[in-house]
């Protein structure tokens, strides 16, 4: 186990440092001037006195240097539109918001999407079964860009059940929780019935009926713990589709969250704003995998007690 | 007991060979198309695909509009006779508009799985089949470009390309392929293992033939099933990046920027919003459909 | 033996179809299997792969999964009281652990990897006999060191995939019998396992039986097995019991040219001289539209006319020793059985 999570540890490092440089020398290599417009209306001397506050000045390599000191240090650098904010109190200042709504929307999928997974799969090939998975199937092909407007301007404005847009009170949760988490519930499901109809089908399923348990606590004790256990290791790549999918949402209802700032960034062409967001966003996701997999190794007594290699 | 003719039991003459096969055996394909045929949902949604992809090469030519000029003596007109999906705000035909975009995102997806069968195939197969360190040191590279969150790379690398069909495609190349190599890598792994394999090897087949013969044939049931989860992944990435204003750029359209237009006036005219949501929705339905018909189909494991 | 003073009847098979549904039509697995078990008995149920062998002893506890698999017809009479075909599934948990355990053919996948040990046996205790968490914990331990299990103490706080296959099947035994069923059911309990580990667990499972006087039945295609442990054996073939009689019956007197070919496919170190081992040829008939006549016919060398046309009835040998044969009949003409007296090989 000790050795499973270094491996993972070294392999997220790794991963850290890439995604870093790589973001690194794409920014300074953008085609164009880095301040844009702005730089068209100043005066070469003015330019000059920008360009070494940014550090700009210095030899490229000089420069990723300093830029890697100081993101080890956490700070990802001051944004070239607005010289006074810097990207660590943008983050500060709108990521909760974000991590929120990703929790929230994270909450209702595992939930229901378990729960679908769990009863269709206690009713294969019949007609619950049908219709869950052709729910979850129709959920897979609505993704939030198209859910978001469509609850936004249907429940939102004309049957007026919960507000439209922006993150006042917890009502206002509601709609872009839903419209974020609609398709993970899908894919959830879906995960959780074929790994239930992958239990239900193990020997020691029979072992346990064969014991004189009932259906529910066959199902409960043997089926569900053992059914779960793939699904973890798929929590990982799920949080990230939910966090790339805030760019979305917020951006539909408004939220003041990362994700608009980021997409506002990205049609600004704010660089070092879209540097140091992406290297957070990449940071939470690299972690949060590495978390998932090494509670995968938590649950799963093969890989607890594992000794040695794998 | 009743009465029974001696005759009954003389000895009977028969060749030797005359086991008779009662069920009749189909081979792989024909029994997974036995059965992709008897799933309805399965068979709807590919009668769909074929339907919208008839649409999307022949209805911008029928039509006599095109998809960039505009007309402002029609804007936002709602559907009619003679705009069968209505009109944008700048005039422009939605019915050649939205057959365009489909055309559009039905390219980004067949160009995201030709990528996938070059380079995912290619590499999980080759990984698989040298095994040892070459496919260790492969994993580990394959590992690192996933654990990169794809849509980021993606969005720094429109930034620096231009924003475009052939830049959605580049950045779907970079990190795409590798659920599809990992799971060519692990059926490869797995069968090499099989004894017909061993078998052909001992015989003295050569790796090339091993794999053509052999482990291609077999895996191919999973690279199709695979295949028709990519393509609506490539058409949803290509409508997330036209969604934050890194997609296609007009006058051009794709069905991700017809959303994206769309949910800007869905208030007032919502026809521009529905239309374009029905057909993205409907091809991500009918290849997922498609998609888990053939998972069922080419199952060997759920042959009853 | 059957000959005990008073015998209790523990189960009694009468006529028991079960048939499974699938996309072409019904397989009939199970084809009309009628036998007895008294208490302390050891019957064994043997025949090749997809004899219908298993899915009567699933179907004896219930276990067939349904649908696909549905009983057709027939009745099986379990402790004299109840008929199994007829239960409610709430009245078959009670029996299933607590009167009937049963053992599975592959140690290896049938605990669950994610329960410890001492969980697993637990679990039918508690829910069957009442008992708390530590009673039960301390039941384990005793079942363990019954099974011949070292540091039972230890043993019960880890997981399968911590012990190897032969002690994995101890612990299915532990689980098995941790009630004291009436019935034991051995569904292949030695197939996966190395020969010397198969021994030693026929050895644990006689000597078990030997102390609880539980009634098992055995299935197997390893005569071996049916000769060390079995009093009386059945014979399937197809669906249907082909032979049946005593141990001394089917080995030294069998009547079926089935189970000559059985007995001719099994290497044997007691022979007086050497023989080669004699594989029967072809294959079971497709059970979804088995033959009219005798489902043997086709692969056996003495078929008649009359086999391919009429399903040959049960004759008596003795009253305890009856094959499913035409050559029985008094107008068939007389074959030489090539197994014979003595287990002797007539080459």
């Amino acid at each position: 186990m000790l050795k499973f999570v270094i491996r993972r540890l070294i392999s997220m490092i790794i991963t850290l440092f890439l995604i870093t440089t790589v973001t690194f020398f794409l920014m300074m290599n953008l085609p164009g001037d880095p301040f844009g417009e702005m730089s068209q209306k100043m005066s070469a001397a003015q330019r000059a006195v920008l360009y070494q506050q940014y550090g700009l000045d210095k030899p490229m390599f000089q420069q990723y240097l300093q830029y890697m000191g100081n993101v080890l240090k956490g700070d990802l650098g001051v944004s070239f539109q607005y010289p006074n904010t810097s990207v660590n109190e943008k983050i500060a200042q709108s990521f909760p918001a974000s991590l929120e709504l990703g929790l929230w929307a994270l909450l209702i999928a595992v939930v229901i999407g378990l729960l679908l997974g769990i009863i269709a799969a206690l009713n294969h090939n019949r007609g619950l079964d049908y219709a869950a998975m052709f729910t979850a199937v129709v959920g897979v092909s609505i993704p939030s860009m198209v859910l978001g407007p469509l609850l936004s301007y249907y429940v939102g404005v004309k049957l007026g059940w919960f507000p439209p847009g922006l993150w006042d009170t917890p009502k206002h949760r509601v709609l872009p929780a839903i419209a974020l988490g609609f398709s993970t519930v899908a894919i959830l499901a879906r995960l959780m019935r074929t790994s239930m109809l992958d239990v239900l089908n193990q020997d020691y399923i029979k072992t346990a009926k064969a014991k004189g348990l009932s259906q529910t606590s066959t199902v409960i004790k043997h089926t569900i713990r053992n059914a779960i256990l793939p699904v973890i290791t798929v929590l990982g790549p799920i949080f990230v589709n939910v966090i790339t999918g805030t760019l979305i949402v917020e951006q539909i209802f408004s939220v003041p969250g990362l994700g608009k700032h980021f997409v506002q960034s990205i049609q600004t062409k704010d660089i070092t704003m879209i540097g140091g967001l992406t290297i957070f966003y990449s940071a939470i996701l690299v972690v949060v995998i590495f978390l998932t997999d090494i509670l995968y190794g938590l649950v799963d007594p093969r890989i607890r007690l594992a000794k040695g290699r794998k | 007991m009743m009465q029974l003719k001696k005759e009954l039991f003389a000895p009977v003459k028969r060749d030797l060979d005359q086991e008779r096969i009662v069920r009749p055996s189909l081979n792989y394909w024909q029994d997974a198309w036995r059965r992709l045929k008897k799933n309805k949902l399965a068979m709807t949604g590919l009668i769909i695909l074929i339907l919208l992809t008839l649409f999307a090469i022949f209805a911008p030519f029928i039509s006599s509009y095109d998809y960039a000029t505009q007309d402002y003596d029609v804007t936002n007109q709602k559907p009619s006779l003679e705009h069968l999906f209505g009109t944008d705000q700048f005039g422009r035909d939605l019915w050649v508009r939205i057959w365009w975009g489909t055309r559009i995102s039905l390219f980004i997806g067949l160009a995201a799985a030709v990528i996938d069968l070059i380079v995912g195939v290619l590499y999980g197969g080759i990984s698989g089949y040298l095994g040892g360190r070459v496919d260790n040191i492969m994993q580990r590279a394959s590992e690192i470009v996933y654990s990169i969150p794809f849509l980021l790379v993606t969005i720094l690398l429109i930034m620096y390309l231009e924003p475009g069909i052939s830049t959605i495609i580049i950045a779907y190349s970079i990190t795409g392929w590798v659920p599809m190599a990992r799971l060519v890598r692990g059926q490869v792994l797995q069968m090499k293992e099989q004894e017909y394999v061993l078998a052909a090897r001992t015989l003295g087949a050569k790796p090339l033939r091993i794999i053509l013969k052999h482990l291609i044939p077999n895996a191919l049931g999973i690279i199709v099933v695979q295949i028709t989860f990519v393509v609506p992944n490539a058409i949803f990435v290509e409508a997330f990046l036209s969604f934050i204003g890194l997609g296609i750029k007009p006058p051009l359209a794709s069905l991700g920027s017809l959303v994206s237009d769309g949910a800007q006036t869905m208030r007032f005219y919502p026809h521009q919003m529905l239309l374009p949501t029905a057909v993205f929705s409907l091809i991500l339905l009918s290849f997922n459909l498609l998609g888990d018909g053939l998972r069922d189909a080419l199952d060997p494991k759920m042959r009853k | 033996m059957s000959e005990k003073k008073q015998p209790t009847k523990i189960l009694d098979v009468k006529d028991l179809k079960v048939s499974f549904k699938t996309y072409a039509g019904e397989i009939q697995a199970v084809r009309g299997v009628s036998f007895d078990l008294y208490k302390g008995e050891v019957l064994a149920i043997v025949g090749e792969s997809g004899c219908g062998k298993s899915v009567t002893a699933q179907t004896i506890m219930r276990l067939v999964p349904s649908p696909p698999s549905f009983i057709k017809e027939g009745s099986i009479t379990f402790d004299n009281k109840s008929d199994i075909t007829k239960l409610s599934e709430r009245a078959m948990e009670k029996i299933r652990g607590s009167e009937m355990g049963m053992i599975f053919q592959d140690p290896m996948t049938s605990l669950n990897p994610t329960m410890t040990i001492g969980k697993q046996i637990a679990e039918g205790l508690i829910k069957h006999q009442g008992l708390n968490k530590e009673q039960a914990a301390e039941r384990s331990v005793e079942m363990l060191r019954l099974v011949g299990i070292s540091n039972p103490e230890g043993r019960i706080k880890q997981y399968p995939h911590e012990l190897s296959g032969g002690m994995r099947q101890r612990i299915m035994i532990a689980i098995a019998l941790a009630c004291s069923p009436k019935l034991l059911i051995a569904d292949e309990p030695t197939t996966a396992l190395d020969v010397t580990i198969q021994a030693q667990i026929i050895e644990l499972m006689q000597k078990l039986q030997e102390k609880t006087e539980t009634a098992i039945i055995l299935i197997t295609h390893d005569l071996g097995v049916v000769a060390d442990m079995a009093q009386r054996v059945v014979v399937m073939y197809a669906g249907k019991i082909v032979e049946e009689g005593s141990v001394d019956d089917i080995f030294y007197n069998p009547k079926h040219p089935y189970t000559w070919g059985l007995l001719k496919s099994v290497p044997r170190l007691d022979l007086e001289h050497k023989s080669d081992l004699v594989p029967i040829p072809g294959t079971p008939p497709d059970l979804f539209a088995p033959p009219k006549g005798c489902a043997f016919a086709a692969r056996c060398p003495y078929a008649m006319d009359i086999c391919l046309q009429q399903d040959p009835d049960k004759f008596e040998v003795t009253n305890q020793h009856k094959a499913a044969c035409w050559l029985l009949h008094p107008d068939a003409p007389a074959v030489e059985p090539p197994v014979g007296k003595g287990g002797k090989v007539h080459a």
